[in-house]
C-alpha cells in the first residue's frame, strides 16, 4: 500500500460510511478518478462496511421500477457488436501493455472495457480517466487526447495506468471547481514537480462573448494572478505556475471568473469568482517501495 | 437469494450484455437494494429513483467488477447506497428543516438478526464497533445504516458537529486497526 497520510485513509473511510458532505464526496469521487490505490483503499472499506448490510430488511420495489430500468438501457442500444478488437491499440498502450493472452476471461473484459468508454461519456469517471492517462504518461498536450470525450473503445486510456511505471512519478493535486458545492464545472490537476496544469471543463461553457479565465488566489499575494484564459477546446494545459512556489500553489484558492471574449484585459479579475476550488493531493509521490 | 457464486457468473454475463441475465441479477438482489436505499432515504419515490439510476450502472460497469476484491452484493450494493448518499447529501443542503420527522423515524435500529445467519466478516466487523464506546457504537452504525450527515448525527448526539467528525473519525481509524487493515 502507498504511503497514504491518515488523513486519506480517514477521507476514504468517511466516505465509505456516507457522512461527508456533497462537496466532499465529489473531491473524493476526482481523487478516485486519478488514483486507483486511492480508489481500492475507498473500495476495501466499502467491502468491510458493507457486510452490514446484511442485516437491513429487504423491501420489494413496484414492478415498474424494472420496466424504467430495463427502457434505460435498452436505450442505450444493443450490447454485443462493440467488441474491442476491430481497432489496433494506440502505441503509447502498446509500450506499457503487452499483448495478453487471448482467453475467455479477456475477451469479457475487453468487451466491457469497451462498453464501459461508451456510456461513461458524461460521467466524471471518464474525465478523470483521461487525466490518468494523462497524467501517468506524462502527456499535457491536449491534441493527443481525444475530442470531446467520447472515448471511442480504441482508445485504451484507461488500460495504460496499472502496469505504467512513469520515469518521474511526482505527486499530482487535484481541485474540483464548483459553485456552491454543486456539480463540478472543471477539475484542475497539477503535477507537484513539473507544475504543469491541466483544466478539463466538465460542464459549463461560458455565454456568447465571453470567455471563462483561471485565477490563482493567494493571501501571500496582494491580488489575485491570472493563470490564463481556459480555451474553446476540453482541455487546457499551461506550464504558467512554475514561477509559484509549492506552498502558495498548494494552499491558494483557484477560481474562474466570467471575462470578456479573450479574457481580462488588464489583468484583474472582472466578476466574482463563479467556481472555485482548492487543491488535494490525489496521487500522493511514488514511494520508493510498495 | 442466489449465492455469492452464481452471482459472480451473473455479473459476468451481464458484462457481456446478456439482459436475460441481468433480469435474473435483478430478481436476485432488487429487494436488498432497494432496503438499503429506502432505509436512507426515506422516501418511495425517492428510492425507485436511486434504485434505477444504480441498476442502469451495475449494467454498464458489470464489467469493472473484480470478484477478487468485492463480493458482488456488496458491490452492488455500495453502487445503490453511494448513489442514494449522494442525493440526500443534495437535498439536506436545503431542507433538512423542513422534515424534522424523519429523523424520528430514521432512530429504529437495524434488523436483529440471529447470530448464527451472519457471516464472518460480519460477526469480526460487529466486534470490532463492539469496542468502540457505547455512544460511537451507535454514532458509526447510524451513519452506515442510515446515511445520516455529521450535522444530523450532531443533532441527535447534541454536540457539536466538529466534535462528531472527531469521534467519526477516531471510531473509523479504530475499526481499521481493529480489522487490521
Amino acid at each position: 500500500m502507498m504511503a497514504y497520510s491518515e488523513d486519506h485513509i480517514a477521507l476514504a473511510a468517511e466516505y465509505a460510511i456516507g457522512t461527508l458532505d456533497a462537496e466532499e464526496r465529489a473531491q473524493v469521487e476526482a481523487m478516485m478518478s486519478v488514483d486507483t490505490e486511492f480508489t481500492a483503499m475507498v473500495e476495501a472499506w466499502e467491502q468491510k462496511l458493507g457486510v452490514l448490510n446484511q442485516m437491513v430488511g429487504s423491501v420489494e420495489p413496484r414492478p415498474i421500477v424494472w420496466e424504467n430500468i430495463r427502457a434505460a438501457i435498452g436505450h442505450s442500444g444493443t450490447q454485443a457488436p462493440l467488441l474491442l478488437p476491430e481497432a489496433p491499440p494506440p502505441a503509447a498502450a502498446e509500450i506499457v501493455r503487452p499483448a495478453v493472452a487471448i482467453d475467455n476471461s479477456n475477451v469479457i473484459r475487453l468487451s466491457a472495457q469497451a462498453r464501459r468508454w461508451r456510456n461513461v461519456a458524461t460521467t466524471m469517471t471518464a474525465i478523470a480517466a483521461t487525466l490518468v492517462a494523462m497524467i501517468t504518461l506524462g502527456v499535457y498536450q491536449p491534441d493527443l487526447l481525444p475530442d470531446g470525450l467520447r472515448p471511442k473503445p480504441r482508445t485504451q486510456l484507461v488500460e495504460v495506468k496499472s502496469p505504467a511505471a512513469p520515469a518521474t512519478p511526482s505527486a499530482q493535486y487535484v481541485a474540483v471547481l464548483q459553485k456552491d458545492g454543486g456539480a463540478p464545472a472543471f477539475i484542475l490537476t497539477v503535477d507537484g514537480t513539473t507544475k504543469n496544469f491541466t483544466i478539463r471543463k466538465v460542464g459549463a461553457a461560458p455565454e456568447a462573448g465571453k470567455s471563462f479565465e483561471l485565477w490563482l488566489i493567494s493571501d501571500k499575494l496582494p491580488r489575485p494572478r491570472s493563470l490564463g484564459v481556459i480555451g474553446s477546446g476540453d482541455f487546457t494545459a499551461r506550464p504558467v505556475l512554475a514561477s509559484y512556489d509549492a506552498d502558495t500553489i498548494n494552499a491558494a484558492t483557484y477560481a474562474v471568473t466570467v471575462e470578456q471574449a479573450g479574457g481580462s484585459p488588464d489583468g484583474n479579475p472582472h466578476s466574482a469568482p463563479v467556481f472555485t476550488g482548492k487543491l488535494i493531493e490525489a496521487v500522493p509521490p511514488a514511494a520508493p517501495a510498495h | 437469494m442466489l449465492t455469492p457464486a452464481e452471482l459472480v457468473w451473473l455479473i459476468a454475463a451481464v458484462a457481456k450484455g446478456d439482459e436475460a441475465a441481468f433480469e435474473r441479477l435483478y430478481a436476485a438482489t432488487r429487494a436488498k437494494l432497494f432496503g438499503v436505499v429506502l432505509r436512507i432515504l426515506r422516501r418511495q419515490d425517492l428510492a425507485e429513483e436511486v434504485i434505477q439510476e444504480a441498476y442502469v450502472k451495475i449494467w454498464n460497469n458489470a464489467g469493472q467488477f473484480n470478484p477478487g476484491m468485492s463480493s458482488p452484493i456488496t458491490w452492488m450494493a455500495s453502487i445503490a447506497r453511494n448513489r442514494a448518499i449522494d442525493v440526500v447529501r443534495k437535498r439536506s443542503e436545503v431542507s433538512i428543516e423542513e422534515e424534522p420527522a424523519a429523523m424520528e423515524v430514521a432512530a429504529d435500529s437495524p434488523d436483529p438478526l440471529a447470530r448464527r445467519e451472519m457471516s464472518e466478516e460480519l460477526k469480526r466487523l460487529l466486534e470490532c464497533v463492539g469496542r468502540l464506546e457505547p455512544d460511537r457504537q451507535k454514532l458509526v452504525l447510524l451513519a452506515y445504516y442510515n446515511g445520516w450527515s455529521r450535522e444530523q448525527l450532531a443533532a441527535k448526539f447534541e454536540t457539536p458537529v466538529n466534535t462528531v467528525k472527531t469521534w467519526l473519525r477516531r471510531s473509523m481509524m479504530d475499526i481499521r486497526e481493529c480489522l487490521g487493515l
